[in-house]
């Protein structure tokens, strides 16, 4: 398990991978332990500074998917608005359109058939 | 000034954010000026800086309108200790001549305590230097006093 496993395009093994995230890891501690000190924990200090604005709930500050899609729901207006209004939430509006939808395919098959 | 004592200062670089809390721009330009090459305090190591968080020194101009009351007071807790502020400007040392304005908070020392005043319309260039100057050998004996006795 903890041996040299070597392939095409390389070798892999996982005491030179624990030694090197060992060493690596050593170092970005000390690297951030060489950081400023006196930061007070807890207060502003600790926060994101935003130009001074007071920084917003994580809720409040995530864009929802609406605004993520909009560019496209926009570009795609023509065919996306019909498709919206097919949407009708009624069960018996979307079992007509499986009833319609079968009884073309079946009347493709028969023709082709 | 004891110069044996500020060249060991120039050792360290001098960071400094610069915050208009409702200043016309005059200062600003100034502050500006202090940077192009007339001047070149960068030679000193001395620099502006994009956030608070990596400040020595804030430099603020203008006097402080509502609207950055609130912004004025965090940026100046984001600042991390020891740290000096500068209100450059007739408007920020004493609100000048908005000073009794319906939508102004006042001049800066009245919402954050200021270690260096730099008046003028607009400071000059050299007296805003100098203010820098004296705000570094503040800071610089804050420094001390904190090595002397650490912050628990």
């Amino acid at each position: 398990m903890l041996g040299l496993l070597e392939t095409g395009s390389g070798f892999w093994s996982a005491i030179i991978w624990i030694v090197l995230v060992l060493v690596i890891g050593s170092i970005v501690i000390y690297i951030r332990n060489k950081g400023e000190d006196s930061y007070k924990k807890n207060t502003e200090q600790d926060k994101p500074f935003i130009s001074g604005n007071p920084e917003e709930s994580k809720e409040s500050s995530h864009l929802s998917a609406n605004h993520i899609y909009w560019g496209f729901t926009e570009a795609l207006k023509g065919y996306y608005n019909p498709l919206v209004k097919m949407h009708t939430g009624n069960i018996n509006d979307y079992s007509s359109w499986i009833i319609m939808l079968t009884v073309i395919i079946l009347i493709v098959i028969g023709v082709s058939g | 000034m004891d110069k044996v004592k500020l060249n060991k200062y120039f050792e360290r670089s001098l960071w400094v954010f610069h915050l208009n809390t409702g200043s016309c721009n005059g200062c600003d330009i100034e502050i500006v000026a202090g940077l192009t090459p007339r001047y070149d305090l960068e030679r000193f190591g001395i620099k502006l800086v994009g956030s608070p968080k990596h400040a020595d020194v804030l430099l603020v101009t203008g006097p402080v309108t509502g609207k950055m009351l609130d912004r004025v007071k965090r940026v100046y807790e984001q600042t991390p200790d020891p740290k000096a502020v500068i209100a450059v400007g007739t408007c920020g040392t004493s609100g000048g001549v908005f000073y009794n304005s319906y939508n102004l908070s006042g001049s800066i020392d009245k919402v954050i305590p200021v270690d260096v005043y730099v008046p003028g319309c607009p400071a000059r260039p050299e007296a805003i230097i100098n203010g820098v100057l004296q705000a570094w050998i503040k800071l610089e004996k804050l420094r001390e006093g904190m090595k002397a006795a650490p912050a628990k």
